[in-house]
């Protein structure tokens, strides 16, 4: 009998997917209808996105894998209490969760060092991958990733759900209306260098005891990045603002921003040729970009969540015609010429359970989500060129067709980083 | 990830002080040195692991090619390997793929797991054969570290090497196998070697391959056979 996980397995292009496979007609959804969802290292954020996956009926979360005794017993115990049962597995080692043949897709919600190379592990073990972001650490590999889910034809979502949300939806529409002329200028907006400096540290803290194995696994912690002693600040959150683990501010949300912009103005195929940095690393920063096409795209921290209010995460878009800025108070600014065109959109949360009900509704009908790996590797590299450009503290160029910088020999020795053994990718 | 929820707080407030390095653990001026500096920090016996740490990420990315050997003495160096790579892995020239084949056969265990690794990377053709012999260790996490590196040198006779080792393989090993020729015949595609991609393709598609990669070769084939544009079309 063909049910959906008989198509799933043997998909390899689009296909037609009658209505009984999906449950439409009974509103109700069997068990072997449902997508079979795992997760990896969910933490704050992570349970955030469970929240949402354990609102849908056509999905069912099993198991979870993490480093740390606690959060495991924590993720099992929402899941049991949602689910009514005692049926969600824990895991410590990621290689016996993806080795389950009845897991369909894995969340992974780890530290940034985790993300790409775990994420090509889960493709290459046949698992679709929700990921948060930044989704990779370098621009090798940004591109490492676009290229092992295509290899594996497996989905890949990048947890960048503001690609869902209502406000920033009608943005995009009035570019791409006309309503705003054509394009002039993108602003990502980054967080202020107060808290987000651009230039993380490359300084260690001064190692403290470990823990016993069976409360954290310090190595596999650390996993793909360099070794370096333990402190329990790392572990607590604190590995941000850390080069070995971060990428800087740049990275941090430029990885949320610069993604809305490219999707917004039909960027997700390419990156920009110019990278100029201005400012330090006390902000404020910018660093101005440039496309080939003559768009310019604006990383700064100095409007975050500046006059207009828009709230965190904003962007903004400039044209011949008008302008339009939003942000995740979900408030849409815009020139007077454009105010009558806006309307009153849904409450900021709703992009996030949009945006996973996409990516799950993406792999029963085998189509492809919208923060797909090509473009989460796109906007990633746009990122990392940044990042390098502010490094280097001076204006870098960029060809897309050969994937190197022009001008700076550095710039590009900087493009990759080394994986601490065994990992790889 | 991002830690910060939907709705994001404002963060124009500055969070509570987070620890402090010790001035020992602060990069400072090694982030400033030039090659010569840089080898004196890698070759001086009272450097601490942290100062040589830092000298290696600098000496990768200033491409400091007078470190190579330096930068190779650390290789075995349990905690400062990777660091090690990572001044190597970038640096151009032959004297850092010499310096890495040189110790493909001295290390062992991880330490060279993160070499087979770092030639894979850096696609040294000069190391086929001793990536082939790797292939056939008795440590798994070598013998399966060497396939992928094979794979990513793109090379008819390691495209040959993994197909016997498909023959053979089973579980993980066959899995990562499976992988690294997935990756050779993409090579293979980018150095216009279609014909030999798609042959390896045709093998990787066949009923007692991975089911993850069988279906990733099967995708590939349609892709290249309905590509516009194709040879013969």
């Amino acid at each position: 009998m063909q049910n959906r996980r008989s198509i799933l397995k043997a998909s390899v292009g689009p296909l037609i997917v009658p209505s009984y496979v999906l449950g439409q007609r009974s509103g109700r959804v069997a068990p072997s209808d449902q997508v079979v969802m795992a997760g990896i290292g969910i933490g704050a954020r992570g349970a955030h996105d469970l929240s949402k996956i354990l609102k849908f009926p056509d999905a069912r979360f099993v198991a979870v894998c993490d480093v740390r005794n606690e959060r495991r017993e924590t993720i099992k115990s929402t899941v049991d209490q949602a689910y009514g049962n005692r049926d969600c597995k824990t895991y410590a080692d990621q290689f016996e969760l993806l080795a389950r043949s009845d897991i369909d897709a894995v969340l992974i919600a780890t530290g940034d060092r985790w993300h790409t190379p775990l994420s090509m592990i889960a493709a290459q073990h046949g698992k679709d991958v929700y990921c948060e972001k930044p989704c990779s650490m370098s621009i090798e590999e940004s591109w490492a990733l676009a290229a092992a889910f295509q290899r594996y034809n497996r989905l890949y979502q990048a947890g960048c759900q503001r690609r869902n949300g209502a406000n920033f939806q009608l943005c995009r529409e009035l570019l791409r209306s006309g309503a705003l002329g054509k394009l002039k200028t993108l602003y990502a907006n980054v967080g202020p260098s107060v808290n987000w400096p651009p230039l993380p540290s490359r300084d260690w803290l001064e190692g403290q005891p470990l823990p016993p194995p069976q409360v954290l696994d310090w190595e596999r912690w650390l996993g793909p990045a360099p070794w370096r002693p333990y402190h329990p600040s790392y572990v607590q959150g604190g590995w941000r603002n850390y080069y070995d683990f971060h990428g800087g501010g740049i990275l941090e949300w430029g990885s949320h921003t610069v993604d809305l912009c490219h999707w917004a103005a039909d960027l997700d195929d390419t990156q920009p040729v110019e990278y100029e940095p201005v400012g330090g690393n006390t902000g404020p920063y910018s660093v101005n970009c440039k496309y080939a096409n003559g768009v310019e795209l604006v990383m700064r921290d100095n409007a975050w969540d500046g006059a207009l209010n828009t709230g965190s995460c904003s962007f903004r878009i400039e044209g011949e015609l008008g302008w339009v800025e939003t942000g995740d108070k979900t408030k849409i600014e815009a020139s007077e010429n454009i105010k009558p065109l806006l309307r009153p959109t849904e409450p900021a949360p709703m992009a996030l359970e949009n945006h996973m009900r996409e990516f799950v509704t993406c792999v029963r009908t085998r189509k492809t989500p919208s923060a797909n790996a090509a473009a989460a590797a796109n906007s990633h590299v746009t990122c990392h060129a940044a990042f390098i450009a502010f490094q280097r503290g001076r204006k870098l160029t960029w060809s897309v067709e050969k994937r190197e910088f022009t001008n700076d020999e550095v710039a590009n020795r900087m493009r990759s980083r080394a994986i601490r053994e065994p990992w790889r990718i | 990830m991002a830690q910060t929820p939907q709705t994001t707080p404002a963060v124009t407030a500055a969070k509570p002080a987070p620890p402090t390095p010790p001035a020992a653990l602060r990069e400072g001026a090694i982030g400033t040195l030039d090659g010569a500096g840089l080898q004196k920090i890698l070759t001086d016996p009272a450097a601490s692991e942290f100062q040589k740490a830092k000298a290696c990420q600098r000496a990768g990315e200033t491409g400091a090619t007078e470190t190579v050997p330096a930068l190779a003495a650390l290789l075995s160096d349990a905690r400062l390997g990777t660091y090690a790579r990572y001044g190597l892995e970038p640096i151009p020239g032959p004297a850092a793929d010499e310096a890495l084949r040189a110790a493909l056969g001295r290390l062992q265990g991880n330490l060279l797991v993160g070499v087979v690794a770092s030639v894979g990377k850096r696609r040294d053709a000069k190391a086929l054969a001793a990536l082939l012999g790797l292939m056939g260790s008795a440590d798994a996490a070598v013998a399966e570290a060497a396939a992928a590196a094979v794979g990513s040198l793109g090379t008819a006779e390691g495209a040959k090497a993994l197909q016997a080792a498909l023959g053979r393989a089973t579980g993980r090993r066959k899995m990562v196998a499976a992988d690294a020729a997935l990756v050779c015949a993409e090579r293979f595609l980018a150095d216009g070697k279609r014909a030999e991609a798609l042959a390896l393709y045709t093998v990787l598609s066949g009923p007692t391959m991975p089911q993850a990669a069988r279906h990733g070769a099967m995708a590939a084939i349609v892709r290249e056979e309905t590509r516009v544009g194709r040879p013969g079309k």
